[in-house]
Order: C-alpha cells, then structure tokens, then sequence
C-alpha cells in the first residue's frame, strides 16, 4: 500500500482532544520530587494510615529499587521513565462525597466535561471519581448498600474494612511480581475497593473514572474486588489526562477475587494521552466454578504494558481476556493475557486484536500455562492484527506450556492490512476513503465490540470511528 | 452529445507500458453495448481507468458522462455521481456485512444530515435480493468473504440494483458463471434497464450476449475499438474466432 | 504488566561459570591450514571463553533447563576403534540410491564412496576442502552473524570444527540423488563438531541427508554441528538432519543457517529421535526477491529427553515465501520447546509466511512449550501462526477399533501419521520412506 495521502492520515489519527483540559494546580497535600523512604511516610502520615501498611509500603520501595528494568523482554522506552523527577502523592486533602455539588468546582467542572454525572444517572449503580491522588467523590445506589455491597476507594477500604481488604490484598499480586507491581505497593494511593456479599447480583454496572490532571505526576491507585460466592459484578473504569509537555506515569495495581460460582466482569476503556506511561498489573483468581473475564480496551498512552491475567484456581474456573488495541503514531500498545490454570477442567479464552496505523506499534504477549497434573482444561488464542500504512509494525509473542495428555490448546495469529484493493472495491460504491477505512477497521473489531455492554460498546464504536474518520464529513 | 457516456481519443497506461491507445467509444442513455475482444487487448483497463484506479494513467483523451468530465473526478465522486463497475474479481471485506455495506454506500449518497430510511433500505433491499435469487441470510455474511464465483456476482448486480447507477460498466460478469447462474444476473441486468440508464458489457464470450441483447457490438484489439457493429457481429466473432479479426486487420493495415 | 511472563518456570540460580574446555579443542589432522581459518579458529576461542554461558533471563533460553547445558572437563574426540563395525551400520541404514556417501566418526573421516557426482560438483571432506579450495570455504563458512541463542556454542564450534563436508554445487548442475552423511560419535565427556557447507549456484541443485548416531550406548558425549545452507539465484537445496544418537546420555546442539537468493529455494528438516537433550536453532533468510524457505521437523520425544528448538524465518526481500511445521509427539516426561519467530523486514512486501508448531501429548507428565512469534514491519503481507497441543481424541480410537484394528496398533497409526504430515513435505520418496521407518521404529520401541 503506498503512503496515504494527508486526508488519510489526518482521517486516521486519533482524537483524544476530549479529555485535554486541566486546571490550574492548588493542592494541600504534595508529597513533592522523586522516592524515598520519606516520600512513603509523607503519604502514610496524610493517610493516618496503620503501621503494617507503612511496613509494607516500605518494603515494597526496597523490592522496587532492587528489582530490574524488564528491559531484556520488553520496549527501551521504560529507560525514559525518570523516577527522580514525578510526584507521588497530589491531592487536595478532599475525602470523597456522596454528592456532585460538594465536589471542588474545578474537579466537578473536570467530571463533568467528562460526562461522568451524566452516565451516572442514566445506567450506573455506583461511581467513584478520582483525581489525581484521592478520589473526590463515591456513591453507590442505596438498594445496593443494604444488600451489603461495599464501593468505597482504598484508603477507606483499608480504613473500614481491614479484615476484608488485608486478607485478600497483596495475594494475587504479589509485591515482587514485577518492578511496577512493587512501585505501586510503595506508593499506592486511590483505587477501588468492591466487596460484593454472597448471592448478591449488582445488575448495573459500578464505574471508577481515573483523572490525572497534574504534569510530572506519577498515578498509583490500587483495586481490590472482592466477590463472594454465587454474587455477580460488572466494573468499569476510564481514564484520561491532558497533553502535558512532558511524561507522566500511572501504575495501577488491580486484583480479582471471584469465589466460588461468583462472576466477574472488569472493563477498561484507556485513552489517556499520548505522554503517558501505562504500566499497570492486573490479575484475578477464580475459584470453583467462578468466572473472571477481562475486556481491555487501549486507544491512548505513550506505552502500555498491560497483560490482564486470571489464576483460575478452583475447578471449572472459567477465565477470558477480551482486548482491543490500537497504536497510533507515537504509541506503543504492549498488551496481552495470562491464563494460569490451576485446578481441572479449567478453561480459559483470550481474544486480542490490535490495528496498527501510521508509525504505531502493537505487540501481543500471553502466556498460557497448563502445570503438571491436570485433567480436562482447555485454552483457545486468537490474535489478530490489522496494520494501516506501511510504516506500522505489528509483533506477536505468545508462551504456551502444556504439560499432560488430557488438556487441548489452540493459538492462532494472523496479520493482515487494509489493502489498497479493498479500499478502491468500497470508493467505487461511492464511499470515501475515510469512510471505507472507518467501515473496514470497525468489521475488524466489530466482533469484539460487541462483547462490551451496550453504552460502552456504542462509546468506542464512536471512538473508533473519531479516529479512522477524523476530518471527514 | 451530453446524454452519453462519452469517451475520445483515451490513452492510458500502467508503468509506463501504454494499454489503452486512442480509444473512442460512446454510449448513449438507454443502449447497451458490448465489448468483446481476446485477453490482453486491453477490456478491462479500460473498467479500471473509468473508475479511476491509481495504478493507470491517463495520457490522453476524454471520458465525459452526462457531459461531466469523469476522469477529473474521485474514485468515490465518480461513483456518487452515477458510475457503476461490475468488477471482474471482487473484493472481500472480512468483517463488514453486506447490508451494512450497502448502507454505507446509499448513506453516502444521501446530503449532510439526512439519514436513510432503515425500514425501506431493508424492503427494497429484500424485493431485489428475492429478484436475484438470494437467500436473506445474505444480509449478514461478510461482503464477498467465501462466496462462490455465482454469489459475487449476484452480489455485484445487487449492489448495482441498489445505487441505481447512470452508466453501468459488467468487467466480464459471465466469467466463472455456470448458465443458471448468468441467467439470474443477466435477468436482473434486464430490469435495469432503462431509457435513463447506459450499460457497457465487457466480455470474452459470447453466450452472456444470449441473455443480455446488445444494441451495439464493439470489438476491441491492442487498446482500441477496431470494429463495430450490431448484435450479429458478436454470432460472427463466436463463429470465425478472434483470428478472423486480427487477419481481417492485417489485410487492411 | 509484569516481568513473571516467566514466574511460573522454575527459577535457576546464577552458576559459577567453569570453561567447558581447559584447551581449545583441536583437532589432531596435521594440515596446511589457509591463514584466515586459523586466525578465524583461534578468534573463536577468545569469543568462546568471552561468552556466559546461557542464563534463563535471555529470552532465547525460555523454558529450557539449564542445568542440561552445565558442562566441564570436555576434550575432543578421540579416534574409535571398531570403525568396520560403524561402516557396516552406516551401510546399512542408508537410503538405497545416493551420489556420494561419507562417514565419520569422531570427527575423522573413516569411508568414503562416490557413486553418482555428476563432473563439476565438489564434494569434499572439509579439511581437505580447506586446503584445496580455502577460497571457496571462505566466502560461505559460518558467516551469518546472529543466533538464537546458541553464540557460545557457535564460537566453540567454530574453534574446533575440522570435520564435515563441504559442498560446492556450480551453476545449473544437478545432483539428482542424495549426499549422504553419517557421522557417527562417543566417549564419555568427548566432543564432536561436524560443520556441513552447502552451496547451490545459479539454478544449481543438491539434497543432503545427515545422520547422526552413537558409537555406543549411553556415552555422555557431546555433538555441536554447524549447517550452512546458501542457493544462488535460482538455487534448490534440501538438508536433512536425523538425529538418532542413543538416547541416554549424548546431548547435540545444531545450529542452521540458510540463505536464498533470488527465486531460490531451501528446504530443511530436522528429525530428532534420540539424545538425551537437543539444542537445534535455525536461520532462515530470504534474501532474493522470489525466494522461498521450508522448514519442516518431526520429533518423538519419550523418557526425560528434551529437545529446544529456535527458529527464524526472516523476509528480506520482496515477494518471499516461507512455510514452517514442525511437530512434536510426547511421551512420559519428555520436554519440547518450540520458539518460532516470522520477521518481515521493512520494505518485505508481499510476503507470505506461515508457521506452524503442533504438539501430541501422550502422557500425563509430558510438557509442551510453545512460543510462536511474529514480527511484521511491512505491507501487502500476509502471515499467520498456529499452535496447538493435545492429545489423540477417543473417537479417532474408537473409529479405527470399529475397522477391527487393536486400540494400541491405532494410538501407534496415529501418532505415526501426525508426524508423518512434516516428513510427507520433503522432497525424494527414499529419504522420506527412511524417515518414516526409523520414527516408526522408534515408535515400536515405547511402551504405550
């Protein structure tokens, strides 16, 4: 395909002007320049938070400085990451409110513009919001609190429910599980907290909405979700940051527990500006007959790594991975899955599809792991990559290890480009090119986008379109 | 003449090598034409030149339709302003359904703002797929992905049905067809047409000229129209073969 | 994200490492060496003892066991002494048709015949290549820079190899039946390093067939060969490699290097049946517009053997074909490792390029690492991978019982014809008929 006009480029580059606005700063609490030991009691000190916390905080900054930049597997752009020169704590000394007209003005402003009150009313059953640091504002539909359900962000899940929140933090991801995991156990600071109690189906989604409005800000929050048997929950979560000048880091930690017949389905839509470092750790464990199913959506950020994963850990655990990808020129989406069987009958899935354009660059990695001695699970792969323009760049990397005669596994990958030929076929019916390219890319992931609940699934496919249309019309 | 499908003098070439070379032909509203010719004299880069595919240059010459200057004009803004090609091999679009195909196409023809009327789109779009013999499942499958030779090309004469197009161009439409299949696609090639309408028939064989009757008969030798007739020209050129137009050029040269 | 892509392997610690040879180990063949091999020899030796040995955080070592590749107190191979008795096996299993047939054992060249060479065509053993055509050698030997991996292993071979043949194959000459090769191994802690150079000049063609087998049983020998594969423009060159070395305690390391040039085609394959750990890595580079390389591998892995296989297929060049199936049949703890990666090089388009690693498991303790990769800087490609693993299901079983064939006779079809689909992809009916006879053989021998 040869080099597309500037219509074409314009048509395909992405528009994340949406959430490119901040204020000006004001903040109470600034933990200030670089990581130390006093950085973390500056945060546990403003967080009045126990002591073992501040033990755990500190020994994961040692794990963090100790362990290596994973550089030997993946991109050199980590290099860039200047530890010394983010902040580790913002925040206005806000707690959050169950009422919109609490919230500052300028963070209100900042939610609003976002939509995020608005969606509320129409289908959600809670939302938190945060920005920067600590979350501004919490709430969850009434029937849901009588019925047990817990939303509240970290900082007071850890206050209010520590024998909850301590029995499960920190055990699916450990601190030393990898260099950002243990950044964020040193640092943590927002985050969800979700406890859902047995047989309790939340029929409306719960959302979090993650704001960075701070330059040289690193972004740390910490999930937990807890669903205990037979209950069921939908968690959502987006994110957005102005364009600063230079880059900022967000590196979450999140963590899954589905008990026993529990159900739980998590989806992201990231489009965080193009400057941002998306290096986030995300895994759950599934018990007996549980399902954890992850529906990563990427479209912003500088880099993401970011490979969902669920351990399923009791019999006929079921975990899924649904992703969507799409790098745009200048953005590196390091994305994938893991599926750690742990228990028979096991069965995990993982559709990832990625679209290259323009100078963008995709990488699929999964690890898919089947250990000794189990009977009956079951794994199917599917990527798929998409390039755009001859200057994208698409790589596939994934690890199977089946061990036993009585599993079944597939993987199969493809990659294949929006051809010139198909292009000419659609503009002969009167289509233009932004139009055939939008209709061609849209056909690619239509499948995907489907898997996303109604309101979401209509919000990316508008995504989608802003991107591969842009100008047009 | 402004009623016409109107081409001069058309040179045109692909790397340089000229395929088309000073082609003149005119197809007036409401006749069908037809071109035969042997492979490689040039049939359909001339399709491909009047839809405006980026490989192929013109040098030279005119296409004007209505008295609209074609060859100025997009791919796309050829194909809104009432240009339609049959392609020979048609091209898959994996993912994308035909319906939605078809609506993107008709969306696009409509102005800013205005919207297609969903139910009408799919009762008109039935009426023609029932008059092409295609099931209603159709609608669903993926444009042209793992189709028989026979559905893609019933799929071309829908797609044509649909955005009822000025001036219709078949690139050997009857290629690959067995003869209950070309019977349904020249039977829907009937119904189009129209005193309003213009068709240009491009193929090898004869046979598809059974079905589809032409007013006139062109023969196309090494990039220009050598010999044109009416409907009889095309029995002669089954019967005597190409050669007899070639020696017949020989002889005049 | 996370760094424990790999936490489940288990972890190894660092090793103090122990050079594998106090000396370089040369090959005793007294010779007038050209200047440039020696200095190439002895350059090695100083990237060898340069080099780490291999540590699991290399990607390219992934899955694999590394306490199968700790080694010290080698030495090269001495000569052996029943040397009639190895002829008389190579003799025998042997394809019946050959142009030219060379054993060695322990590095030495013990039995030559030449049946069938057509004028032209040099086939030497190549240390006498070496000092009759040092130039010819030059140009080709060991010149692809990367490896997956195997660097030390490479570097060593280059500083011992003497042993091998060189084959030089001029323009449009054909050597319609195989070359064949026996090289035969053994001694306890002792080391062989046989290099095979093939060239196919313009529309030049030649098949080469490898065996390698053991002198004895359950000798801790070590086998670290070299290939390189190099057809002009035009050029057709198939090489296959059939280990079938004893199964106890020898351990062979290959490294592969194949260049295409314009419209030219190499096909390879790898058998493995026997060693107690394989090491096979394999470059693949189409270089010339048009050209086209197959890689094919069948392996039956039983008992505590684990056979580490890395390939490349690297599109260089415009309209480049490559097709890659390699399957592998488990049984007891047997381990396989298979690491595929498809490269499309900027400005490679309209490449076609497929991969495929498939894996029959037949025991509850077997394990199968797959890693296919792909990475695509190019247009107008088009490149899929797949990769499964299972196991034979029981109703094929029950569909073969229902033809009146016993269900352990079926469990043995099957498998001999899961791997049988990457063998079918060779070219010459006995070299295919062979393999197939020494897999079935093999597969005669487990206790199902």
């Amino acid at each position: 395909m040869s080099t597309p006009d500037s219509a074409t480029l314009e048509a395909v580059n992405i528009d994340q002007d949406a959430g490119n606005f901040s204020y000006a700063e004001d903040y109470a609490h600034d933990a200030g320049y670089g990581l130390t030991e006093d950085t973390i009691d500056y945060i546990s000190n403003v967080k009045g938070e126990a002591e073992w916390i501040r033990e755990f905080r500190k020994k994961a900054l040692k794990t963090f400085h100790d362990k290596p930049m994973p550089t030997n597997w993946a991109s050199k752009d980590l290099e860039n990451i200047i530890f010394q020169d983010i902040r580790y704590y913002l925040s206005k000394g806000q707690t959050p409110t169950r009422s919109w007209d609490e919230v500052p003005d300028d963070v209100k402003e900042t939610f609003e513009r976002l939509g995020i009150p608005e969606k509320e009313r129409k289908f959600l059953a809670g939302v938190e919001a945060q920005f920067d640091s600590e979350a501004a504002y919490s709430n969850v539909k009434e029937e849901l609190e009588k019925q047990g359900v817990i939303f509240v962000n970290s900082t007071e899940g850890l206050r209010e429910h520590p024998e909850l929140f301590r029995k499960w933090f920190g055990k699916v991801i450990p601190t030393g599980d990898n260099k950002f995991s243990a950044l964020n156990s040193a640092v943590f600071s927002g985050g969800s907290f979700i406890y859902v109690p047995p047989g309790v189906k939340v029929a409306h989604p719960l959302q979090a909405y993650f704001r960075i409005n701070a330059e040289n800000f690193g972004q740390f929050e910490r999930t937990l979700i807890i669903v205990d048997e037979g209950a069921e929950v939908t968690y959502m979560e987006g994110c957005t940051a102005p364009k600063f000048e230079t880059a900022t880091l967000h590196s979450a930690v999140v963590e899954l527990v589905a008990m026993k017949d529990a159900k739980i389905q998590y989806i992201t839509v990231q489009n965080w500006s193009n400057n941002v470092f998306n290096l986030v750790t995300k895994r759950g464990m599934a018990h007996e007959n549980a399902e954890i199913r992850w529906i990563d959506c990427n479209i912003g950020s500088r880099l993401t790594m970011k490979y969902p994963g669920v351990i399923m850990k009791g019999r006929k655990a079921r975990g899924e991975v649904i992703s969507i990808a799409l790098a745009n020129d200048g953005q590196h989406q390091d994305t994938g899955a893991k599926m750690i069987h742990a228990a028979d009958e096991t069965t995990s899935n993982i559709v990832a599809k990625s679209i290259s354009v323009g100078e963008g660059r995709s990488t699929y990695r999964g690890q898919v792991h089947i250990p000794k001695h189990l009977k009956g699970c079951k794994n199917n792969t599917e990527c798929d990559a998409l390039l755009i323009n001859s200057n994208s760049r698409t790589d596939t990397y994934p690890a199977i290890t089946v061990r036993g005669n009585q599993h079944a596994t597939q993987h199969e990958a493809s990659v294949s480009q929006v051809s010139e030929d198909q292009i000419f076929y659609m503009k002969q019916r009167g289509l233009s090119e932004g139009e055939a390219m939008s209709l061609s890319v849209n056909g690619f992931v239509n499948d995907l986008v489907r898997e996303f609940p109604m309101e979401y699934s209509v919000e990316l496919k508008r995504l989608i379109d802003m991107e591969m249309e842009g100008s047009v019309g | 003449m402004s009623d016409s499908l109107s081409i001069q003098n058309l040179h045109a070439s692909v790397d340089g090598n000229e395929i088309l070379k000073g082609l003149s032909l005119e197809i007036p509203k409401g006749e069908v034409h037809a071109i035969m010719g042997p492979n490689g004299s040039g049939k359909s880069t001339l399709s491909k030149v009047l839809a405006g595919h980026e490989d192929y240059e013109v040098t030279e010459g005119t296409a004007l339709m209505d008295g609209e200057d074609l060859l100025a004009l997009e791919i796309d803004e050829r194909s809104r302003a009432g240009f339609f090609l049959a392609f020979q091999y048609p091209h898959e679009i994996p993912g994308v359904s035909n319906a939605n195909f078809l609506r993107a196409a008709l969306q696009a023809r409509l102005p800013k703002g205005e919207e297609i009327d969903a139910v009408g789109f799919y009762k008109e779009m039935y009426e023609k797929m029932d008059a092409l013999s295609m099931d209603r499942k159709f609608t669903g499958r993926f444009v042209n992905d793992g189709f028989s030779g026979g559905e893609k090309k019933r799929n071309e004469i829908l797609q044509m049905m649909m955005l009822e197009p000025k001036y219709a161009v078949l690139d050997e439409t009857d290629s690959g067809l067995d003869i209950d299949a070309l019977k349904i696609v020249a039977e829907g090639v009937n119904r189009m047409r129209s005193p309003e309408r213009g068709f240009l028939v491009i193929t090898h064989y004869q046979r598809l000229l059974d079905y589809i009757v032409p007013d006139v008969v062109h023969v196309m030798f090494d990039g220009q129209i050598v010999k044109t007739g009416d409907k009889s020209l095309a029995l002669e050129l089954e019967e005597k073969g190409y050669d007899w137009v070639t020696e017949e050029l020989a002889v005049s040269a | 994200m996370s760094t424990t892509l790999s936490k489940a392997e288990s972890e190894t610690k660092p090793e103090q490492a122990v050079p594998w040879f106090a000396a370089p180990p040369v090959h005793d063949i007294a010779l007038d060496l050209p200047t440039w091999y020696t200095e190439h020899q002895s350059e090695s030796w100083d990237r060898f003892l340069d080099l780490p040995d291999p540590v699991r955080k290399d990607e390219n070592w992934r899955f694999a066991d590394l306490r199968k590749v700790r080694f010290s107190e080698l030495v090269a191979a001495r000569p052996v002494d029943n040397v009639e008795t190895l002829v008389q096996r190579a003799k025998k299993e042997r394809v019946e048709h050959f142009a030219a047939h060379y054993v060695f054992a322990n590095n030495r060249l013990v039995y030559s015949e030449v049946a069938d060479l057509p004028d032209g065509a040099v086939c030497l053993p190549i240390n006498e290549a070496l000092v009759q055509h040092g130039d010819l050698v030059k140009e080709h030997f060991m010149k692809e820079g990367e490896t997956l991996g195997g660097e030390k292993f490479s570097a060593l071979h280059g500083a011992a190899t003497l042993s091998g043949l060189f084959i030089q194959v001029p323009r449009g000459c054909v050597i319609e039946k195989p070359v064949l090769i026996h090289h035969f191994s053994g001694g306890d802690f002792q080391a062989v390093f046989p290099h095979t150079l093939i060239t196919a000049n313009e529309n030049a063609q030649v098949s080469v067939m490898e065996f390698f087998e053991s002198v004895g049983d359950s000798e801790q020998n070590l086998v670290i060969g070299q290939v390189d594969l190099v057809a002009d423009q035009g050029g057709n060159i198939q090489y296959v490699s059939l280990q079938d070395l004893s199964d106890l305690g020898p351990k062979h390391v290959q490294i592969n290097s194949s260049r295409a040039g314009r419209d030219a085609k190499i096909k390879s394959a790898f058998v493995n049946l026997g060693a107690s750990w394989v090491r096979n890595e394999s470059i693949n580079r189409m270089q010339g517009t048009g050209s086209d390389c197959q890689i094919y591998s069948a392996n039956l892995a039983n008992g505590s053997q684990e056979y580490d296989q890395r390939t490349l297929q690297s599109h260089e060049a415009q309209h480049t074909t490559s097709d890659l199936l390699f399957k592998n049949a488990l049984y007891d703890d047997a381990r396989t490792i298979f690491s595929g990666l498809i490269q499309v090089q900027p400005g490679s388009h309209y490449t076609d390029s497929y991969q495929t690693c498939r894996n029959l498991l037949g025991s509850e303790t077997a394990e199968a690492n797959a890693m296919p990769g792909l990475e695509i800087d190019a247009d107008q490609v088009k490149c899929s991978h797949g990769s499964t693993s299972g196991q034979i299901s029981d109703e094929e079983i029950f569909y073969l019982q229902a033809r009146g064939i016993p269900a352990e006779d079926a469990r043995k079809m099957i498998s001999l014809g899961f791997m049988n689909e990457s063998i079918s992809q060779l070219t010459g009916d006995e070299i295919k008929a062979h393999l197939f006879d020494r897999v079935a053989r093999k597969f005669r021998g487990l206790d199902q």
